[in-house]
């Protein structure tokens, strides 16, 4: 109502704010695979927006989203009295249903990669085997075919819950190996690949799996006093593969974020997209590092979900691409801050092992 | 007092650092007013420009051939994922913002078009699918296709 009652120049301003806050965290690094030829073709010779060449522009929105930084963070200190109170509610959850999720989510980019189910713009469907993410071909490296089965019974497993923390062990073997044969390029993935798996490492399973319910020689759960300092390296992980992406994406490319915006029609109500695309690049920076930092986790996870979910809906994507974040931001989303010591279960068909 | 520091200043700090070292870097490399690299490969100044030329050809089972003409360009098949800047790849046939084949030597054969009018461009690849850019701009070439109805194509 307050909306609505106020003058249309607040009422925009507040409903850009809202769309910008839900767009600002990023796809990954395949905005490319959204645009079509003649897109392309006239982004060769788009000129760079003057606001991302200007020190004095940066500068004041930096200082800008530095105030805001601060400001969420002595809000946040004020109702961490509140978020205690209804944390040990959600933590709950954070170690059942939100590691399904998460599972289910690494095992549809599992067997998608494997069998080139979810491939890049231009290339047939089932036609090319990547590793892990939609552009690591692995037609591209001779000898490292066998990678394609691997993670189909990667996917299996992690479906089916079985043996999972040892599966995720497995995926972040998978991202060293995409490092160290892709090179730099899969840096834009990796973080957001190990980070995940070793979510599921602390947290085990969750509902619905076979390792619940039958002891079939997983790996054993992380040490009690491992717990937490896994869960940060986690956090931080994540974050800086967002402050990576904005960076390397989206600061340094604003060109192709724009085209992006355009091609996905972004109802920016008027702004410029230049402007969208600095906010949005502020957004994604300053969530990342908040990640990193360790603060206002639950707010930054959710505005993650929104934003990813948000995007998709816009860009006309498959939601398939992000569907490592979900169930990681979900768990961060609950959790919070601190991942909760492993607890005997409260809901059939799980346990801790 | 130290809760104070490590609750807001420290965080503080870390920001301000942050977004004060990008505030720094990030219009010094604006500045050179590049293409985006994770679309573009820009080829250097000190190698001979790249040019390409095609030509269409109807065949008898309805589909076209394409004739490539390039020049300071070699084609391959082998594709890589972080090409380095020479003017070395494939090319993409695009008709209508689609893309119709990909051309990894200088002939290739595409599926047939449907009636009417039909501009056919070609844009070289890199090794890593990166359109390649010369100086001006990207190296593309076009041919216009008319299919009647029912007749022969010019």
């Amino acid at each position: 109502m307050t909306i609505i009652s106020a003058p249309p120049s607040a009422a925009r301003v507040v409903a850009l704010g809202l769309l910008i806050g839900l767009a600002a965290q990023p796809a990954m690094a395949h905005e490319a695979w959204l645009l079509t030829p003649a897109e392309i073709a006239a982004l060769a010779v788009e000129p760079m927006p003057a606001l991302f060449k200007s020190r004095f522009l940066l500068g004041l929105a930096a200082l800008v989203g530095l105030t805001a930084t601060i400001v969420a963070i002595l809000v946040e200190d004020r109702l961490r009295p509140i978020e205690d109170r209804i944390a040990p509610r959600l933590s709950g959850a954070a170690q059942t249903v939100a590691p399904f999720v998460l599972r289910l989510g690494l095992a549809a980019m599992l067997a998608l990669a494997g069998t080139g189910g979810l491939p890049r713009h231009g290339t047939a469907t089932w036609a090319e085997p990547t590793l892990l993410v939609p552009d690591m071909q692995l037609s591209l490296l001779p000898g490292w075919a066998w990678l394609a089965p691997l993670q189909i019974a990667l996917a299996l497993l992690l479906g089916l819950g079985v043996m999972t923390r040892a599966t995720a062990a497995a995926i972040i073997a998978l991202s060293a190996i995409g490092l160290a044969i892709f090179g730099a390029p899969f840096l834009a993935y990796a973080p957001h690949l190990i980070a995940p798996a070793i979510v599921l490492i602390l947290t085990g399973p969750g509902v619905a799996s076979v390792d619940g319910r039958f002891a079939v020689g997983d790996l054993p759960p992380i040490p009690g006093h491992l717990r937490q300092p896994a869960y940060r390296t986690a956090q931080i992980l994540f974050g800086a593969g967002f402050v990576y992406l904005a960076v390397a994406y989206k600061l340094t490319q604003p060109t192709l974020l724009i085209a992006i915006l355009e091609h996905g029609d972004f109802p920016s109500l008027g702004v410029p997209y230049a402007s969208v695309a600095l906010v949005m690049t502020g957004v994604e920076i300053i969530c990342g590092a908040l990640l990193v930092l360790g603060r206002l986790v639950r707010p930054v996870s959710l505005t993650i979900i929104g934003a990813i979910s948000f995007l998709a809906i816009t860009l006309g994507e498959t939601p398939l691409f992000h569907a490592n974040l979900y169930g990681t931001m979900l768990i961060f989303a609950l959790a919070g801050t601190i991942l909760p010591a492993a607890r005997s279960p409260a809901v059939p068909g799980w346990r801790t092992v | 007092m130290r809760r104070a520091i490590t609750s807001i200043l420290i965080p503080a700090i870390a920001m301000t650092g942050l977004l004060g070292s990008l505030v720094a870097a990030a219009p010094a490399y604006n500045a050179a007013e590049a293409a985006p690299r994770s679309v573009f490969l820009q080829l250097p100044d000190t190698l001979p420009e790249p040019r390409v030329d095609m030509q269409a050809r109807r065949l008898p089972s309805g589909g076209w051939r394409i004739t490539l003409d390039a020049s300071d360009f070699r084609f391959t098949e082998i594709c890589v994922t972080d090409a380095e800047a020479m003017p070395v790849g494939h090319a993409h046939i695009v008709a209508g913002g689609v893309k119709l084949a990909a051309a990894y030597q200088p002939v290739v054969d595409i599926a047939p078009l449907p009636v009417g009018t039909h501009r056919v461009s070609v844009v070289l690849r890199g090794q890593d699918h990166r359109a390649l850019l010369g100086r001006d701009g990207l190296i593309t070439a076009e041919v216009e296709i008319t299919v009647p109805a029912g007749g022969d194509a010019f």
